[in-house]
């Protein structure tokens, strides 16, 4: 039942982008570039922490044993 | 008439202001990107440093951010208090933007920003997760209306002057969110704002990796910082572009000024990549010329040309001379709103009405303009050339330096060889203020570049503000300078404080670990300076 509720989710989610891609692809082509772009430099940004870790071939701690609050 | 003093004063204000907080906002806009990303990587991978790394740099931004919103709310009130007829004149249009950003930055934002912060032992991973992406979000929807309604004044989009109620009317809200200057406006300010916060972190990174403190999340930091920076400057360059291609549409006063192009000249245009413009004599000194560029630049082709400050004053003569009968029909239909011959008169001259408001600072008295004051008013329509020219370069320049900086920092980062450059460590530091004297220089080549008008062809300055007392408008200025300066000075000693502190140290698995301590209001940012300070 929770992965039939996530499955109806994300396809809402996916149906809600479509419609907003193809509005702001007609009239808003700069505002749909940000969002593309800015998907893109946050995930980039992401794998480039990521890949400093596999680099550094850290432990599943990452330099880090214990979260601090 | 209104004193030129209390125009000038009243301008002074709100650029004061506005540059005051413009410091805060592009950081706060960068920011809230670049800790939606440090926070992903946290929830998708599991380790902890991202987490440290994503509390430590959001105790940064809110600090930028409660200053910022400080900052901004007395812009809002200017609007009603020193600019009370352009509020009058353009309130139907200006004010939707203005009322959805108000219940952006206030509503959305504000709450999500309270669920970031308090939110990290009362949330999951996911949930806090997609509380930290609508903060960023939210943070740049705000700038979004801002910027729509700063677009509706660069190029005034689905609006109509309405001569029976003397004001404009919103004639089409699709066409103002769409329009392209909005557009272009708010990708290159949001993106610009990504630069600045990634100069800051790979920066304030930079200070740690050089003191060899908090290394591990000094060089997760500035590696992500520098690819988050290298792409978004990158963005910023060509969103820049485009803007500039928008304004050779719809602001040719502003894009010569911007290239300091008197003369009209024969395609392609020479770019000046420096030269000292003089107004009274309409002419560079000291040019250095790049062939062909400008027309390249401004048409993206080598045969395209672009109107020059001599052709285009030539056309704001007969744009003020067109206009002049279509402020005498105003006039009359103030006294009569239905007169049939004043309506047509003035449907006839409409386009121009702004430039009839125009030439009325040296007329009052219509019927007896001169060809000396219609000259003055059309040479009025060109804006300070020097300032906005130089302004641009100091723009262009120092984005150019960021890009040449991300590229290189990108490069030895991703070689993990970023602790063996001091050199670029150092330079990084040095980076931090760049990107903000970049905005503000920004800032004035669009607010300047838009003179002599609050909307751009429609409103004159001189007719859109309050006729307040010079007095007060000299003692108020007085006031928001000197509190906003303490803004400033308690912005950069809580910054300061809270970098020196650092973020909390991890706790190695052999080392002693400390006693739980129960957790107060406030949650995590709350203890961590007390954590930094036992961890240093």
């Amino acid at each position: 039942m929770r992965s039939f509720l996530y499955f109806l989710l994300f396809m809402v989610v996916a149906v809600m982008i479509i419609v907003l891609a193809a509005i702001l692809g007609d009239e808003g082509a700069w505002y749909f570039a940000w969002l593309i772009g800015t998907t893109m430099i946050v995930l980039v940004s992401a794998a480039g922490g990521a890949m400093l870790d596999a680099s550094e071939g850290a432990g599943p701690q990452g330099g880090d044993s214990t979260e601090h609050g | 008439m209104i004193n030129g003093t209390v125009i000038d004063l009243s301008r002074l204000q709100f650029a004061a202001t506005a540059l005051y907080h413009f410091l805060f906002v592009p950081l706060t806009l960068g920011m809230s990107f670049l800790l939606a990303a440090m926070e992903t990587v946290y929830v998708t991978t599991g380790r902890p440093i991202y987490r440290r790394m994503a509390m430590f740099w959001g105790r940064l931004f809110m600090i930028n951010f409660a200053l910022g919103v400080a900052t901004g709310l007395t812009m809002e009130f200017q609007f009603g208090t020193n600019w009370s007829f352009y509020s009058s004149f353009v309130g139907d249009i200006f004010g939707a933007p203005l009322a959805i950003e108000g219940l952006m930055a206030f509503f959305m934002e504000s709450t999500f920003i309270g669920l970031m912060v308090f939110g990290w032992h009362r949330l999951s991973k996911g949930q806090h997760l997609a509380v930290t992406w609508l903060v960023a979000l939210a943070s740049n929807l705000s700038a979004l209306w801002i910027l729509v309604a700063n677009g509706f004044m660069q190029d005034p989009q689905g609006a109509a002057f309405d001569p029976t109620t003397m004001r404009m009317h919103l004639t089409s809200f699709q066409d103002l969110i769409f329009s392209p200057d909005a557009q272009s406006k708010f990708v290159h300010t949001s993106i610009a704002g990504y630069v600045t916060g990634a100069i800051f972190v790979a920066g304030v990174s930079a200070y740690y990796l050089l003191r060899n403190r908090h290394v591990e999340l000094a060089k997760r930091s500035f590696r992500m910082a520098v690819l988050f920076g290298v792409l978004a400057t990158i963005g910023v360059v060509t969103l820049g572009d485009a803007l500039g291609f928008v304004d050779a549409q719809a602001q040719p006063t502003k894009l010569a000024a911007m290239e300091g192009l008197w003369k009209t000249e024969p395609a392609p245009l020479p770019l000046n990549l420096i030269a000292f413009p003089d107004q009274a004599q309409q002419r560079n000194h000291g040019a250095v010329q790049i062939p062909a560029v400008l027309s390249l630049l401004e048409t993206h082709s080598l045969d395209g040309t672009v109107p020059a400050i001599d052709a285009l004053e030539r056309q704001a003569v007969r744009q003020v001379e067109d206009g002049i009968p279509a402020v005498q029909a105003l006039q009359t239909l103030s006294r009569n709103p239905e007169d049939p011959a004043a309506l047509a008169q003035f449907n006839a001259h409409r386009e121009d009405l702004g430039y009839g408001f125009l030439v009325q600072r040296y007329a009052p008295d219509l019927t007896r303009v001169t060809p000396a004051e219609i000259r003055q008013a059309a040479r009025d329509s060109i804006p300070p050339v020097a300032a906005v020219f130089w302004s641009f370069r100091v723009m262009v320049g120092t984005g150019l330096a960021m890009l040449a900086f991300f590229v290189l920092a990108t490069l030895y980062s991703l070689r993990n060889r970023i602790q063996e450059k001091p050199w670029l460590l150092k330079l990084a530091m040095g980076m931090i203020p760049v990107p903000f004297l970049a905005n503000e220089a920004g800032w004035l080549v669009a607010e300047l570049g838009r003179q002599p008008w609050t909307v751009y062809g429609v409103l004159p300055t001189w007719m859109s503000v309050s006729t307040h007392s010079v007095g007060y408008m000299a003692f108020s200025l007085i006031g928001f300078v000197a509190l906003y300066s303490t803004f400033i000075a308690i912005e950069m000693y809580l910054m300061v404080r809270t970098i020196r502190i650092g973020p909390p140290e991890a706790r190695g698995p052999r080392g002693p670990q400390p006693r739980p301590r129960p957790m107060p209001a406030g949650g995590a940012f709350a203890t961590a300076p007390h954590a930094a300070r036992t961890g240093d």
